[in-house]
């Protein structure tokens, strides 16, 4: 899908409008989403929401 | 009602016989924070749910969390399905063996059988939503010891894909609190 | 399973996860019409893919028409499948 009407991948938070004592996740704009094949590979559509772990390494400690 | 359909949502695939694995992966299967506790936490949650969009959001996260309790099931079933019992016998999937055979069954890791009081239904929407946004986090967080566990490739492929759909729910559920904390405005009840 | 059939199941499995991923999406944003647009594509899509699917290897679910017998009870089964390895180029 072409990014051209991408908004920018920043969301506004804008705290005036926030609250004391309640919880808020940004709503997500769709915008850019992957190819079929890649989307099923990586557990989601959205690139915004692609967010993978890098598996803990053994040799280090921590 | 539901209808089912003959396949899996992820193309499952296992690089070894594993029965170790499998006693481990079964956390997900019946363990507290496991895709079973989900899906039945959010189906069951869905009555005292005040906007359609909440009511669509626990549905289809709700049924599609039955979809990866089947993957689940598919992971154990695959790791142990060619193990001879000597195989077995030595590691800690021989306690759920001695029991249930190869079937995987829903308990945890640590062998505590699924119980409905992993989960809960407030007819709050807002406790009820913050409870599944937890539950995400702590499946999410699961699936990340399970992968630091896992050395089968097959197997942590199919672990990153459910972690990274606890990414995705948790993003749904963090909108679908707003709009309910929205109308709960607008409609001026407490 | 043979290899043709694996690979259009796993063309209907993509194809019917860019659809959860559309429906949970609208589920929160009901009004967004490029997203509507692009399920409603997938739709139709997953339809032909489905269809191509139950005519040739029977039906994926019961509501499905077979030929005799039943075929739908016809394995493997889903979690006995040897599935193509995940992946994109």
């Amino acid at each position: 899908m072409d990014n051209k009407m991408c908004p920018n991948d920043e969301y506004d938070i804008d705290s005036r409008h926030y609250k004391l004592a309640h919880a808020y996740i940004p709503y997500q704009n769709m915008c850019k989403i992957y190819d079929l094949k890649e989307a099923l590979c990586k557990g989601t559509l959205f690139p915004e929401l692609y967010m993978p772990y890098k598996k803990y390494d053994r040799r280090k400690k921590y | 009602m539901w209808i089912y359909e003959k396949k899996l949502e992820y193309p499952v695939r296992v690089d070894s016989c594993n029965p170790t694995l499998a006693s481990l992966i079964i956390e997900q299967f019946g363990g507290a924070d496991g895709e079973l506790s989900a899906g039945i936490r959010y189906l069951t949650q869905r009555w005292t749910m005040p906007t359609n969009e909440a009511k669509g959001i626990l549905t289809d996260i709700g049924t599609e969390e039955l979809a990866h309790w089947e993957m689940i099931g598919t992971l154990v079933y695959k790791l142990t399905k060619n193990a001879p019992v000597d195989k077995i016998k030595d590691t800690p999937f021989a306690a759920s063996y001695a029991n249930h055979g190869k079937s995987p069954f829903p308990h945890n890791a640590a062998g505590v059988p699924w119980t409905a009081t992993f989960i809960n239904s407030k007819d709050d929407p807002v406790a009820d939503i913050h409870e599944d946004m937890a539950a995400e986090q702590k499946a999410r967080a699961t699936y990340e010891h399970l992968i630091n566990l896992s050395d089968d490739p097959g197997v942590n492929d199919t672990l990153r894909f459910l972690r990274e759909r606890e990414v995705v729910h948790y993003q749904r559920f963090g909108e679908t609190l707003r709009i309910v904390e929205e109308y709960k405005d607008s409609k001026k009840y407490y | 399973m043979d290899y043709n059939q694996v690979k259009l199941l796993q063309e209907i499995m993509e194809v019917g996860f860019a659809l959860i991923e559309t429906n949970l999406y609208l589920d929160t944003h009901p009004t967004d019409e490029r997203a509507l647009m692009l399920h409603n594509t997938h739709s139709r899509k997953y339809n032909d893919l489905y269809n191509r699917y139950s005519s040739k290897y029977g039906p994926l679910t019961y509501t499905g028409m077979s030929r005799c017998p039943w075929e739908y009870i016809q394995g493997p089964w889903p979690w006995e499948i040897e599935y193509e390895k995940c992946h994109w180029d």
